[in-house]
């Protein structure tokens, strides 16, 4: 919302060399955040009124023109124009060097220089309306009309701002910040904040008493909907133009202005926040009726477009059917015309959340429903009322009042609470005097009492409606008016017990940061919800999963139920830029499924899990080593991370995988995800062209944390230990699961452990064989064994793998 | 003699000194006492010498050869200390390698930063799902059946449960507060705790406007706590995660689910207050909403609002972090491009 300084103080004494920026900034510490404060004559700057003292014709160019203008300086300017316009005596508006102006009023903004235009030397541009910004205030009415100022009757060089009075300030409130102060929406309620601020006195808006003199009258049918109706049946007006001045300030504050009749109902509206809109009364048929619109009922708005209304909305109709959607629009029938002689003023006050249905049910939000429906209170009709009829007696000194009805049907009830000082200073966290606190409270128009403890508070009606209920809301309002940042704050206190030990937490970012920091992978984020494409290449099918009602594009409707779709758009994405590269995600992931909820017996929520997946992409390495890369950083995570360790089975092949190369991981007899290549089926569908894509995924709420680290302290060994390699032929289709499984059983003795070093087909290995060297580590814990003794057990351990896998000791 | 003595001696020193590395000293040790040496040769001279003068050139020769000797140790030892394994034209400017190219996305580093911090307060680190119902998303926060929050808010609903009554309407969350109702309803007062996660909502996107964004909710309930406390609170937590001192104010502002309301805004890091395009010149950043939890929220949560009272703050993660690095778009930050998120260590 947009508010003009010079308005504002219309209701409040705010003196003149007051503090704007201060004013901004008390306002959006203490109110409603102000955004901006613009210097409405800034605008303007190098602008002046000039007259034209002649104009020549242009001796290169037809439509132009060469003039004379007087810009109040010793010597009359010389400046080339194009306008249709132009007149011997007539007062222009002049933009002179510096001007920032636009070029027939579109595109970019364009400073004003001296310049020469088809051969002749020009000082300015004498500008049409809109090429200064006044196309909506002063419009013109044909192409190449230059805005003619003679009406204005002030000398040559005038700048501009001070001849059409336009050295206001304009205030730029967030909406936002004040959806729950329907009293601020308007001037006059935002000159009532700034007097309680500043202890400033208030130019009030008196209620103006009228004699009803006719059998003229309203009918409210729903007065739950419609608590205040207050029509105005006038004679003796006409469709004209409003005052200058009153145009000036709608169009300030970002409305248009269109004739006297509506121009007064929009600027009372701006002026006191409470809508009112005039009727042609020869169009109203009987009386004005406020009820429920009958289902299906047909209304023709101002605007054209015709609507079939249901029995929630609230209409305003005469004797043949409904002539407005109440509080939101008017009617065609009744609309204010250029014949238009009589009209009726409403002024009434409509119920905030029927209004708001009804806007949002036909999307037809206008400046009226945006206030009503943040619950304007009915007593602020009386001032709408009595500006409204100051305008129309002064805009027409032949208006007679034939017919006058207020109908208050449902009287607003002043919010009365009660707040105990005690809880107040505890609540403030500072003790303030009894006298202090009423007269922060008196300022903002409560009645206070105070007796004992307790201190009883009746809200003005207009903080009434909603703002003012609970005795929080009272404290809001004494610490509001103290100042939020004049507070000296106290820090909390804690206590020494029950250290923060969340080892769920601790577990997912300490494996995050492995993935990251020991393992080279990128943490990236995506969406929740997945691409079509990504979701059949990946995934296959939808089976189980959940999708939006209304997605963010049509093939982004399936809400995630693992993160391998996006994490493979990822990929690709990436591809265009790297070669060679490594990244995760940590996230929630949804099924459609076990719905239940630990919170609500009635809500049922779907099953969530939160899974973390990895991906590994390369062009340059092989499979071999991206696989035994991803697994070494799983098989050590758990080490890192202080959980439960995984071991790995093929046990259920993932949809994604590749046929051979997957395994599932376990913690436990608990399937917790899986590993494996990407298929080249997926991978090729998916977009990505070139890379080798091995992946991992698992569940984060399976995983085991440790109670605390269980690393366990080994004598260091007291005699030596030797590494001996041996290298032998196994079947090709042997799996070093099974090579590793007989050696355990030898372990006992002093073969301690045994590690896979490399396995190898190819050159000098027979055709369905492949060598695999191992690496056993022998000692005793008794004595220093001999070559001998060492030799042996290998030997043995050569033995056993040739006996139960038929291994062939390697023979260069 | 003496004077041969001499200038063998000399020049033995001078071919020391001058010996760049051990091959030369060497040589210079074979050149002048080596078996065909110059000093060698000399002593052989010796008995050939006058008798009276024997006994001093025998001494003066010898301690010339000890002299010597001495010299070529201690070189030695020199050159040993100054040799290298490789070659003098060794580059030391080449680049090192960088080692794996891996790290946190910077919302979570800014979320782990405001942890540590957090919890080094005694802040537990609480984590809900995604989806919640309208129940908990809108009617225990306090937002009336009407509230345009509803709406401004556009939420995005789950097919097949979009309509109905509040608790069978699933969503995607629109912000976390209704997380924090569930921890309070299955935890026991007092509590403090912070709540990080991903909001939805269904919105054209711009470089300022995202689908999917991240806040921060820190909520302290307790008995007897005033309601500025929380300005502390903050002002340590943003200095502890910006590391230096980071002016705060604390102004007022509305919510539905908080009464008293307010918003509390930080000086801008970009220009220290002065005023830039990032703050839009007014020196401050909005950066976090909060209050003091409403009555009806404590009700809903299961505690008695005359007992218990709180501090609430939602911090816009996304917010924070673009002004911690002055990015100006924050659609980046679900982009998963590595060109971006690669900048952050």
């Amino acid at each position: 919302m947009i508010l003009s300084l010079s308005w504002i103080k219309d209701y409040v004494s705010l003196p003149d060399d007051a503090d704007l920026n201060k004013l901004a900034y008390d306002l959006t510490m203490d109110t409603v955040e102000v955004e901006d404060v613009e210097y409405l004559g800034k605008r303007f700057e190098n602008m002046v009124v000039g007259v034209i003292k002649a104009v020549n014709p242009h001796p290169n160019a037809d439509k132009l023109r060469v003039c004379t203008v007087d810009l109040g300086e010793a010597e009359p300017k010389e400046i080339v124009c194009g306008g249709i316009n132009l007149e011997v005596g007539m007062r222009v508006a002049v933009a002179v060097p510096g001007a920032i102006v636009r070029w027939h009023g579109e595109g970019e903004p364009v400073e004003i220089k001296k310049s020469k235009l088809r051969g002749v030397e020009s000082y300015g541009m004498i500008c049409a309306s809109d090429e200064i910004g006044l196309g909506d205030l002063l419009p013109s009415k044909q192409e190449a009309e230059i805005l003619d100022l003679s009406a204005w009757d002030v000398p040559a060089g005038t700048p501009i701002a001070d001849a059409l009075d336009l050295n206001d300030v304009l205030l730029e409130i967030d909406n936002k910040s004040m959806t729950n102060r329907p009293d601020l929406w308007g001037h006059y309620g935002i000159a009532r904040e700034i007097a309680a601020l500043y202890k400033l006195p208030m130019k009030k808006i008196e209620p103006v008493k009228v004699d009803a003199t006719s059998d003229f009258k309203v009918e409210i049918k729903d007065i739950d909907r419609c608590p205040r109706y207050i029509g105005v049946e006038m004679n003796g007006v006409s469709v004209k133009a409003s005052p200058f001045s009153m145009q000036s300030r709608i169009w300030r504050v970002g409305m248009r202005p269109i004739n006297a009749l509506v121009d007064i109902t929009n600027y009372v509206m701006l002026a006191t926040g409470n809508p009112t809109h005039a009727f042609d009364a020869d169009n109203i048929e009987d009386h004005i009726t406020v009820r429920r619109a009958a289902e299906g009922e047909k209304l023709l708005l101002l605007n054209g477009k015709e609507l079939a209304l249901c029995g929630d909305d609230l209409v305003i109709a005469d004797g043949e059917g409904a002539v407005a959607l109440a509080g939101v629009m008017g009617g065609a029938k009744d609309s204010i015309l250029p014949k238009t002689t009589r009209v009726i003023l409403e002024v009434a006050n409509f119920e905030s959340t029927g209004i708001r249905r009804t806007a949002l049910r036909y999307d037809n939000r206008t400046e009226a429903s945006s206030r009503y429906e943040k619950a304007v209170d009915p007593e602020r009709c009386d001032q709408a009322l009595a500006l409204s009829l100051a305008f129309f007696k002064e805009l027409y000194p032949e208006l007679q009042i034939t017919g006058f009805c207020d109908r208050y049907e449902k009287k607003l009830e002043r919010a009365e609470i009660d707040v105990s000082l005690t809880w107040l200073a505890k609540r403030l966290g500072k003790h303030l005097t009894n006298d202090d606190i009423r007269a922060k409270l008196e300022i903002l128009g409560f009645d206070v009492a105070i007796d004992g403890d307790n201190m009883h508070v009746i809200a003005p009606t207009w903080r009434s409606t909603g703002d003012i209920s609970i005795k929080d809301d009272v404290m809001e309002e004494v610490a509001r008016m103290y100042g939020y940042d004049n507070f000296e704050s106290t820090p909390f206190t804690t206590s020494f017990e029950g250290a923060i030990n969340q080892k769920d937490i601790s577990l997912v970012r300490n494996i995050k940061e492995y993935l990251a920091i020991r393992c080279g992978m990128q943490e990236i984020f995506t969406y929740p919800w997945m691409n079509d494409t990504f979701v059949n290449a990946v995934m296959q099918d939808t089976t189980g999963m959940l999708r939006l009602s209304t997605p963010p594009a049509p093939e982004l409707s399936w809400l995630r139920s693992s993160l391998l779709p996006n994490m493979c758009e990822a990929v690709m994405k990436n591809e265009r830029y790297f070669d060679d590269f490594a990244i995760f995600e940590e996230a929630q992931v949804f099924t459609d499924s076990d719905y239940t909820s630990p919170y609500d017996a009635t809500e049922s929520l779907p099953k969530q899990r939160r899974n973390i997946a990895a991906a590994i992409a390369s062009g340059t390495r092989s499979v071999n080593d991206l696989f035994r890369e991803m697994k070494g950083f799983l098989a050590y995570m758990p080490r890192y991370t202080h959980m439960e360790g995984f071991t790995f089975k093929k046990d259920v092949k993932p949809v994604w995988a590749d046929s051979v190369v997957w395994q599932n991981i376990y913690v436990g007899d608990t399937k917790i995800g899986d590993l494996g290549l990407v298929a080249k089926k997926v991978t090729m569908e998916c977009g990505i062209k070139n890379l080798t894509v091995l992946v991992f995924e698992m569940d984060t709420t399976l995983l085991r944390p440790l109670i605390s680290r269980t690393n366990k302290f080994t004598h260091l060994a007291e005699y030596p230990v030797t590494d001996y390699d041996i290298s032998m032929l196994f079947d090709s289709a042997t799996t070093w699961e099974e090579i590793d499984a007989v050696i355990a059983k030898k372990e006992a003795g002093p073969v301690k452990a045994a590690g896979f070093v490399d396995e190898y087909r190819g050159k000098q290995i027979p055709a369905g064989k492949k060598s695999v060297t191992i690496r056993l580590t022998i000692g005793s814990n008794e004595k220093t064994l001999t070559s001998d003794e060492i030799e042996a057990a290998a030997g043995s351990v050569m033995k056993q793998l040739t006996k139960r896998l038929g291994a062939e000791l390697r023979t260069q | 003699m003496k004077d041969k003595i001499e200038s063998i001696l000399s020049l033995a020193k001078a071919k020391i000194a001058e010996a760049a590395d051990e091959n030369l000293l060497q040589k210079v040790r074979s050149d002048i006492i080596g078996k065909q040496g110059s000093l060698t040769l000399l002593l052989k001279e010796l008995p050939t010498v006058d008798v009276s003068l024997r006994p001093e050139m025998g001494k003066l020769l010898n301690q010339a050869k000890n002299h010597i000797s001495e010299l070529i140790d201690t070189k030695r030892t020199e050159l040993k200390l100054k040799a290298s394994e490789v070659s003098p034209d060794f580059d030391c400017s080449v680049p090192g390698v960088m080692p794996m190219n891996g790290g946190l996305h910077p919302i979570t580093q800014m979320c782990y930063d405001l942890n540590d911090a957090f919890r080094s307060m005694g802040f537990e680190v609480y984590q809900e799902d995604d989806i919640t119902s309208e129940m908990y998303a809108f009617d225990k926060l306090n937002f009336p059946q009407n509230h345009p929050a509803r709406e401004s808010m556009d939420t995005y609903w789950l097919a097949g449960h979009d309509s109905g009554s509040t608790n069978e309407k699933l969503c995607l969350r629109p912000h976390l507060t209704g997380g924090s109702v569930r921890y309070m309803q299955t935890h026991k007062p007092p509590y403090r705790f912070v709540y990080p996660g991903r909001v939805y909502r269904n919105e054209t996107t711009d470089a300022h406007h995202e689908r999917a964004f991240f806040q921060y909710e820190a909520l302290i309930v307790d008995k007897d706590i005033t309601f500025t406390s929380g300005k502390v609170l903050i002002k340590s937590i943003l200095s502890k995660v910006f590391g230096t001192d980071v002016p705060v104010r604390m102004r007022s502002g509305f919510f539905p689910f908080v009464e008293p309301g307010f918003e509390i805004d930080m000086q801008c890091q970009v220009c220290g207050g002065k005023g830039c395009s990032v703050c839009k010149h007014v020196g401050w950043i909005e950066v976090m909403p909060g209050g003091s939890p409403h009555p009806n929220v404590l009700r809903a949560a299961g505690l008695d609002p005359d007992e218990y009272t709180g501090f609430y703050v939602n911090i816009g993660l996304d917010r924070l972090v673009m002004m911690r690095y002055g990015v100006d778009d924050v659609r980046l930050f679900h982009s998963a491009d590595l060109r971006f998120l690669r900048q952050f260590r």
